[in-house]
């Protein structure tokens, strides 16, 4: 037998500084789970700074979150907060362009980003003795940033080719965009995050300053510091690399809600599939509502795995379904809850709408049982678990939560308020939400040319079976 | 049964795989799909209880199970809540030692996975992969499709399943890996529990002859309507960690097209904006794979990518890399080695990788070392003796009347062209 042990990791080290940097701010400390606990600063310049010890592994996790994505663009504009996240990582005054890569590559590190809806999240994965040289790069593309019509174009160009991959040459990607697009009619969760092509092709190096020197200030970000550090030195580091940086002041936040939807939207669109799909948008809550928890329950008992209740009917008593999902959209404003289905060979999206609508109309009439909450919490915990088993994944929860919501624990405190929940708050956000004249559905079609090739097949390998 | 273990008490989470040290290339020829098909019933039918009430033990105990084939192994991978450790044991002995095979659940299970195998033409890169596969290995089971077909999957009876099992879900077939929040005790324990309800047997024979490349420049376009853009795969034969200089090759690698900053993404998205992504690899199994590149440019930049990765290839082989990107490479994999150590679960994993793909002992713990003592030499013998330029294979899905001809006329001393439907059988198309 093969054996090792990390008894350390259960331990955590806290050595606060005993006196903090001038231009430091302490909010305190809060917990993270059972063993581990993040504390709270807060520079001059209204840059908010997380920290979590957790010695498992010689490695830290730095991220950055930015309080703006997609919601805060405008049409004929949009996607920029994307594009302009691949912007990120080119040349600064101080750093010729691939200079950012180069560098932590060389140090061992590995560097990503992503935009959504309401955020923009940088994150740096390092061994831990390369924090330095990953708080100097962070803080420098924050502040010195060079944009250059060359390497907008070549961007855009990069960022169109995303597109093609993730929307236009992608069924699921395209249905996605189309159901958003119906769903909302006034508020910027109408486009999406990566953009409208023309768009994409239209900016200007003068529309990515623009947008930089309003969204990329110290005061709309928060900076999360997961991993095998020392807390003692740290803060000064980080005030040091950002605490001359200048506030922005007052950000623009002027979105505009989206009227109540009165009637059922229904679009039929045909791709080159092999079989039809079916994609449904209720509207739902804000990440911030008190009922997200039981519905996130709710899509649990209906489509978390097998043994959920829309599985059961249409995958396996009707085999009509090789696939039925349910998501709740996380986000800071309204958004909507997802249902997701592919029809089997010889059925189609309307038998799959006319089942699905069976389900959702029995859970006003037949209780949900114990059993099947219980269940759908367990998965709940194990999926949040998962999610913390490196420093890069805390980081990720912290930053997301912190970002949204102001509260960068809320992973843990949202998990505790779901042991309250019971099965007549599910059937009570059901009939609330589950409204067929608040939602939109897509009917995707098989293309005539696709339905002309139609033969044997084969594939790849491995899927899961769970 | 061999029993490796990773203690990590960070977070109530326990991780288990068992492996067997089998997987689809015992398929037998004209039922290929067996093993998958076996083992995704086993994972339904433990026990006896059908998979509505495995699933929802399983999901109510916080734990999950799925089942992981691959051509060389095959098993089940796990994770559970540390408190429900021993409850899950039992489910997923049955699941191992008990399973009922039911026939009408086996006959849902042939339904699904044609279905499964038909919705896979949905993604690009997928096809793109599986007909390079294909196209690649052609007859050597390195070709075959772990799924099987639809016409293997249904030439599948109860008694094949049976048979199968009892050959390959024996004790000396089996791996047993645990990690996370458990004690050594404990797992013996459990492991014990496992072993005592397994057969003996021997462990099944399962080597594959080393593959050898097609001779030649071939083009292969899977034609599929309405694309904007097109997946490109083109290889030639990779490497083997039994071969002295595969961790040259490695190494090599890194500088083309293993990382952001490699030549290839240098090349094809940073300087011209083509593909979002742009990237090689050297993968093994028991024996040599292909490396192979992967980019995905719209569809009027194809002919220009293929041309422009064709002269990287050949630029790399023929002239090599410099003493300074050598120093850069091998400063990135080192130091980027902490990440493949950073949680209990991955330590695990490479532990099991070693068993299953035959590895010397202290494979991946030596690998830093390995590393360090690369010379610049050794790497550009090793471009030079492993990457050919002249038996090269192509694989691009899109619309072929869109790409074809200029796809030709971009592959110079093109030996073999052929276009495939993309909803064909994939079998080999030379």
């Amino acid at each position: 037998m093969t054996s090792s042990s990390t008894e350390q990791s259960t331990k955590m080290i806290s050595r606060k500084p005993a006196t903090l940097p001038s231009g430091v701010q302490a909010l305190g400390r809060i917990p993270f789970g059972p063993k581990l606990g993040i504390d709270l600063y807060q520079l001059q310049n209204g840059l908010r700074v997380l920290l979590l010890e957790d010695h498992a592994a010689p490695v830290i996790a730095y991220h950055t979150w930015f309080r703006v994505g997609s919601r805060n663009e405008r049409e004929g504009k949009t996607g920029i907060a994307h594009l302009f996240e691949h912007l990120m990582f080119n040349e600064t005054t101080s750093s010729p362009k691939g200079e950012f890569d180069r560098k932590l590559e060389e140090a061992g590190a590995e560097s990503n980003a992503s935009t959504w809806l309401d955020f923009t999240q940088y994150n740096i994965s390092a061994p831990s003795e390369s924090l330095d040289l990953v708080i100097g790069l962070e803080s420098d593309r924050m502040q010195h940033l060079v944009l250059r019509e060359p390497q907008v174009a070549s961007e855009k160009e990069v960022v169109a080719n995303e597109r093609r991959y993730r929307v236009e040459d992608d069924v699921e990607g395209a249905v996605s965009e189309l159901l958003w697009a119906t769903a909302f009619k006034e508020h910027p969760y109408k486009w999406p995050t990566i953009g409208w092509m023309q768009d994409i092709l239209g900016f200007t190096t003068a529309d990515c300053e623009a947008f930089y020197r309003t969204y990329y200030s110290p005061d709309n970000a928060s900076v999360i510091l997961v991993g095998d550090f020392e807390p003692a030195s740290v803060l000064q580091k980080i005030q040091n690399a950002y605490g001359q940086i200048a506030a922005s002041g007052r950000l623009p936040d002027a979105i505009v809600a989206e009227p109540e939807q009165a009637a059922e939207r229904v679009v039929e669109i045909r791709k080159p599939t092999m079989n039809e799909k079916l994609n449904i948008g209720y509207h739902s809550p804000p990440l911030a509502h008190a009922d997200t928890g039981a519905l996130n329950l709710l899509c649990e008992v209906m489509a978390g795995g097998r043994a959920s209740r829309l599985h059961r009917k249409l995958v396996r008593e009707l085999e009509i379904a090789s696939e039925v999902r349910l998501s709740l959209g996380p986000f800071r404003d309204p958004g909507l809850l997802e249902v997701y289905a592919t029809a089997r060979e010889e059925h189609n999206a309307d038998e799959l709408l006319k089942a699905i609508d069976l389900e959702f109309e029995k859970l006003s009439t037949e209780e949900i049982a114990p059993q099947e909450l219980e269940r759908a919490r367990a998965r709940f915990e194990l999926g949040l678990l998962h999610g913390l088993e490196n420093a890069e994944g805390k980081a990720s929860t912290i930053g997301f939560f912190e970002c949204l919501l102001a509260e960068p624990n809320a992973a843990f405190t949202r998990l505790e308020a779901l042991r309250s929940v019971t099965v007549s708050d599910l059937q009570r956000v059901a009939r609330r939400y589950l409204d067929k004249k608040r939602r939109s559905v897509i009917l995707v079609r098989i293309s005539e040319e696709a339905a002309e090739q139609d033969g044997a097949e084969d594939s790849d390998d491995e899927e899961g079976d769970a | 049964m061999t029993l490796l273990m990773e203690t990590d008490r960070s977070l109530p989470l326990v991780q288990l795989g068992i492996s067997a040290y089998s997987g689809a290339v015992l398929d037998p020829q004209g039922k290929e799909g067996l093993t998958r098909l076996m083992t995704r019933l086993m994972r339904r039918t433990g026990d006896g209880l059908g998979p509505e009430v495995l699933d929802e033990r399983f999901d109510t105990l916080g734990s999950a199970m799925s089942s992981d084939v691959s051509i060389t192994s095959s098993g089940f991978s796990g994770s559970v809540i540390s408190a429900s450790l021993n409850a899950f044991v039992k489910l997923a002995q049955g699941v191992l030692c008990r399973p009922s095979f039911d026939s009408s659940e086996l006959e849902r299970l042939q339904r699904e996975t044609i279905d499964e195998i038909r919705e896979l033409k949905d993604s690009d890169r997928s096809l793109a992969r599986m007909w390079y596969r294909t196209a690649f290995f052609g007859a050597h089971p390195y070709g075959r499709s772990v799924l099987g077909t639809e016409q293997t999957l249904s030439a599948i009876s109860p008694d094949d399943i049976r048979a199968h099992y009892a050959r390959t879900i024996v004790r000396d077939n089996l791996l047993l890996a645990v990690a996370g929040d458990a004690d050594e005790l404990r797992v013996k324990e459990l492991e014990a529990a496992l072993f005592d309800a397994l057969p003996a047997g021997p462990k099944p024979e399962s080597q594959v002859p080393a593959p050898v490349s097609l001779p030649g420049r071939r083009l292969l376009v899977v034609d599929k309507p309405e694309r904007t853009q097109t997946q490109i795969v083109i290889g030639t034969m990779g490497s083997h960690p039994s071969d002295p200089d595969h961790t040259a090759l490695v190494v090599g690698n890194t500088i083309f097209g293993g990382t952001f900053t490699a030549r290839l993404m240098q090349e094809v998205r940073a300087k011209r904006g083509w593909s979002y992504g742009a990237s090689s690899s050297v993968p093994f199994d028991r024996q040599r794979q292909s490396f192979s590149m992967w980019t995905f440019p719209q569809a009027s930049d194809a002919a220009a990518c293929v041309r422009l990765q064709l002269d990287l290839l050949r630029t790399w082989v023929n002239e090599g890399v410099s003493a300074e990107e050598l120093s850069w490479a091998k400063r990135y994999l080192i130091r980027s080695n902490v990440f493949n150590l950073d949680t209990a679960a991955k330590r695990m994993s490479l532990l099991v990788d070693e068993r299953i793909y035959d590895l010397p002992a202290n494979y991946y713990a030596e690998y830093p070392a390995r590393v360090e003592a690369v010379t610049l030499d050794e790497v550009n013998a090793a471009i030079r003796k492993r990457i050919s330029l002249e038996d090269v294979l192509i694989t691009v899905v899109g619309t072929e009347a869109n790409i074809g001809n200029d796809l030709r006329g971009a592959v110079d001393g093109l030996s073999e062209y052929r276009v495939v439907p993309f909803d064909a059988d994939p079998v080999s198309p030379w």
